[in-house]
């Protein structure tokens, strides 16, 4: 049978009843409700930054030309080429379209494997089986843009390209191995027998090719990444864009990109050897990956800064950076603040004479100078920042504690715990402490805002970890590289605003917290 | 207790600051050479250069800035009692950089700063003040309400990005869209083109008068906004609790109209804590203020000291840090001497 007592619901626990109190109080207060819920949202955003970022929020990974617009803008410029991934199915999942050509058509064959597990990966397998004799077609194009053999197998994938502008530049990558059997791999020269290409097809039926492979091969999977000369973006894109006689080339805008396999020309005649007589063998390509990245004037959420960067990773990822140091550096300040404070209030005397002389002494001290040689001579890391911003966080807060415990001290409860022997330091903490905590709650939260703002200062001087992404950091980078004088004025925006809102949404909950629960402001 | 005991005793007091403060720097400044054995002298000639030189011609070198090479502890109190002596002297080194007296290179910059701070603040403690009497009448109106709102956000506010957003809008946008008719300079603090103009004119000055408010316009606005939050709300709060007390009351009662109970009772009384704080503002004001003077690029101290600070012209650094920290001092000491003679309330103790 339970204590009656100890049954008791946790609903009538002091502890309960005073927060629902509070929590009443609290939410008549508007922009307090509306500080919270600001704050909930940074917070969610820190802890699910990695999820939210589209690339890594290194402020030096160059994922695009510098200072492109984000992508949203594009709205009010329809023509403008917004980057990306323009490939439908760049890992393969789906089987692509196969197309075998030529009279010896029937030498190739093509299998697609879809990934069965999450380990392995899709893939295209296009494959020339060859048997002494059977025949070469070759056809040597003079303009080099299709293979010299007219026989080959290829498999495409087709986009639109929905602007009146060309990119301004295109990457490609493709991942292939190449498996060789018979004469294709004990030959010395079977490497130079076939080539693997990459073809533009506009929407006409030109061809245009951007890459042929070259000898020698491995089974081994490997990247090639591919930029395209102007010369190719213009022959593949140049068609699909209204010219200066106002009419369009090509009959739509779209336009295919595809990857094949064909024998060259010195599979008939190789310095008079005819290998096409006597090959045995097979050539298989597995192709895993086939990108087109094309760069125009907007990219990504927000853009990119001056080195390339995307700036939506970097600004998710500066939330860390700014509720970490305001919270720990606020945290650290508080915890010496409420110790100096309590014995200055407390002990009185000597001690307190000592401490506060030390606290006027660091008044005097000019602070953001102090901060900015702390952390040049300490070095950049996070948790130097914060100390630097704790060695002169801890002042206010001494003084609030002091004249809250002085007032606290000389009540008669403290006296009763005095007289059955309790200890200093256990009436400090146990009596005093608890009626001083209400005053601190809106000190902190003030503090973190004082200390969100002094990160985002230094940072913006390039006295912070200059690998970290923070939004000072940003700011300094837009001001460093001219960022609007580029007209680039979502560089300068977006990382203050972000500053702004979660300082403010502190100041609101702070405000609300004094309105609450200083007794003095409760009156009014 | 009388005032002049007061006085002695604040004197003392201040003495005693500064002379923390002095020994402070001396070591602040010299963190990198007692952590890490460098010298600046090690950061100006090469260590081949340092080699050929005889070593009376090295320690002359090392004593330009105040230095011993490689220094025992009799020598680090020879080089405190040197640095002691030179800072009660004005006598504060010369910049590694240019090879001028430090002194010289900071009055330069110094009516820059005084310029600025000095306008920007008086802007906002004029609007602060006026504003905060305006609300405090009826406190918890909607006029209450929303100033004290735009208070907070002002609060949260990174002033430079306030500065780059100016910047942006009235040095880019602006001239952009209005042809130039609306045109503020991107940066400095005032345009060398104009120089012959200027030298040429019998009304020159006039000209670069114009130039310098021109280029001052800006930045004054950023800092003005940023110091308004914090007088706004201090003059709100103050007046609001002056205005609760018995002698609000016994005014109220003799008859007077509202207006002059507040601005003769209540304003007043408000005024006093104020004066303190403005004291304390000027104190700081030749701190300048790095940010927003990177931002416009503002030939003043605060640009100065952390450009300093960054290529290691630590002379430089240490006196300003020195000068910064005795005028605040000496802000402290006349904000509470004010305090005492403005309130006869106060009684010395």
């Amino acid at each position: 049978m339970a204590n009656p007592e100890q049954s008791k619901s946790w609903k009538d626990s002091n502890l309960y009843i005073g927060f629902k109190d509070f929590w009443n109080e609290y939410k008549r207060h508007k922009i307090g409700i509306l500080g919270l819920l600001i704050l909930i949202l940074f917070t969610g955003m820190a802890i699910a930054a990695p999820q939210l970022a589209t690339h890594d929020p290194s402020p030096t990974n160059k994922v695009a030309p510098n200072f492109l617009a984000p992508s949203w803008m594009s709205f009010f410029d329809p023509n403008g080429v917004v980057t990306g991934e323009y490939i439908p199915d760049p890992f393969l999942v789906e089987a692509p379209s196969f197309t075998k050509v030529g009279p010896y058509a029937d030498q190739f064959s093509a299998t697609h494997h879809a990934s069965e597990e999450n380990f392995t990966q899709s893939y295209v397998n296009l494959t020339w089986n060859y048997a002494a004799g059977s025949g070469v077609s070759i056809d040597v194009d003079p303009e080099k843009q299709m293979p010299d053999s007219s026989s080959f197998i290829y498999f495409t994938q087709s986009f639109d390209w929905p602007f009146e502008r060309i990119p301004s530049d295109v990457n490609m990558t493709l991942e292939y191995g190449v498996t060789l059997t018979g004469d294709f791999k004990t030959q010395e020269l079977g490497g130079i027998m076939f080539r693997v290409y990459i073809w533009l097809i506009d929407s006409s039926g030109n061809w245009h090719q951007v890459y042929h492979s070259s000898s020698p091969y491995t089974p081994t999977l490997q990247d090639r990444r591919i930029d395209l000369s102007y010369f190719d973006i213009a022959a593949g894109w140049g068609g699909m864009v209204i010219g200066k006689d106002g009419t369009q080339e090509d009959p739509n805008d779209t336009l295919t990109v595809a990857v094949g396999l064909a024998p060259t020309k010195n599979f008939d005649d190789f310095l008079g050897d005819h290998p096409w007589q006597y090959y045995n063998g097979s050539v298989t390509v597995q192709v895993t990956e086939i990108s087109l990245i094309a760069y125009g004037e907007y990219f990504g959420l927000l853009g990119t800064t001056d080195k390339g960067a995307d700036a939506w990773s970097q600004l998710v990822y500066g939330s860390r950076v700014s509720l970490t140091i305001g919270i720990l550096a606020t945290l650290l300040s508080t915890i010496v603040g409420v110790v100096v404070g309590m014995a200055a209030g407390y002990f009185g005397g000597r001690i307190d004479e000592i401490l506060m002389r030390t606290v006027d002494f660091l008044l005097v001290i000019p602070g953001l100078p102090l901060m900015m040689v702390l952390a040049a001579f300490l070095g950049p890391s996070i948790e130097n920042i914060i100390i630097v911003i704790s060695i002169l966080g801890w002042t206010g807060t001494s003084r609030i504690v002091r004249s809250q415990v002085m007032a606290e001290k000389n009540k008669a409860y403290v006296e009763s715990a005095r007289a059955i022997g309790a200890s200093d330091t256990y009436i400090m903490y146990r009596h005093i402490f608890p009626n001083v905590t209400p005053i601190l709650f809106a000190d902190i939260t003030l503090g973190v805002v004082g200390a969100i703002l002094s990160e985002s200062g230094l940072a913006f001087l390039g006295l912070t970890d200059p690998s970290q992404p923070s939004w000072g950091r940003m700011l300094a980078d837009a001001q460093g590289s001219g960022g609007f004088y580029n007209g680039a004025w979502w560089v300068v925006v977006f990382p203050g605003l972000m500053i702004t809102i979660l300082s403010l949404a502190f100041t609101f909950v702070g405000h609300t917290l004094d309105q609450v629960l200083n007794p003095r402001l409760r009156e009014r | 207790m009388g005032l002049r005991e007061y006085v002695i005793r604040r004197v003392i007091y201040m003495f005693l600051l500064v002379v923390a403060v002095v020994c402070f720097n001396f070591f602040l400044f010299r963190l990198p050479t007692l952590i890490l054995g460098v010298s600046p002298v090690d950061l100006m000639i090469s260590e081949e250069l340092r080699r050929n030189l005889t070593r009376d011609a090295l320690e002359q070198l090392y004593l330009r800035f105040g230095l011993v090479p490689e220094p025992d502890i009799f020598d680090w109190i020879y080089m405190f009692w040197r640095y002691i002596v030179n800072m009660f002297t004005g006598n504060f080194g010369i910049s590694f950089v240019t090879q001028k007296p430090v002194i010289d290179e900071i009055m330069e910059r110094l009516p820059n700063t005084l310029l600025l701070m000095g306008t920007s603040s008086i802007v906002a403690i004029i609007i602060g003040i006026w504003t905060g009497v305006r609300v405090a009448a009826e406190p918890g109106s909607r006029k209450d309400v929303g100033a004290v709102t735009l208070a907070l956000f002002i609060y949260s506010l990174p002033i430079f990005w306030l500065g780059m957003m100016l910047l942006m809008i009235f040095a880019f946008y602006l001239p952009a869209l209005t042809n130039g008719l609306i045109s503020f300079p991107l940066f400095g603090t005032i345009n060398y083109d104009n120089f012959a103009l200027v030298t040429n004119n019998p009304l020159g000055g006039l000209i670069a008068a114009a130039d310098i408010l021109h280029h001052l316009f800006l930045p004054m606005i950023t800092l003005g906004v940023g110091g308004y939050g914090g007088y706004f709300l201090y003059m709100r709060n103050n007046l609001i609790d002056v205005m609760t007390e018995d002698y609000i009351l016994t005014a109220r009662a003799k008859g007077l109209d509202e207006n002059q109970v507040l601005y003769k009772h209540g304003l007043k009384n408000a005024m006093l804590p104020m004066v303190t704080i403005i004291a304390m503002t000027f104190g700081f004001i030749i701190n300048g203020a790095t940010l927003t003077e990177t931002v416009f690029t503002w030939y003043g101290l605060g640009r100065y000291i952390f450009d300093s600070l960054i290529i290691l012209d630590y002379p430089v650094v240490q006196a300003i840090f020195m000068i910064i920290a005795i005028t605040a001092i000496l802000a402290n000491f006349i904000a509470d001497l004010l305090y005492g003679v403005l309130d006869p309330r106060i009684k010395y103790g």
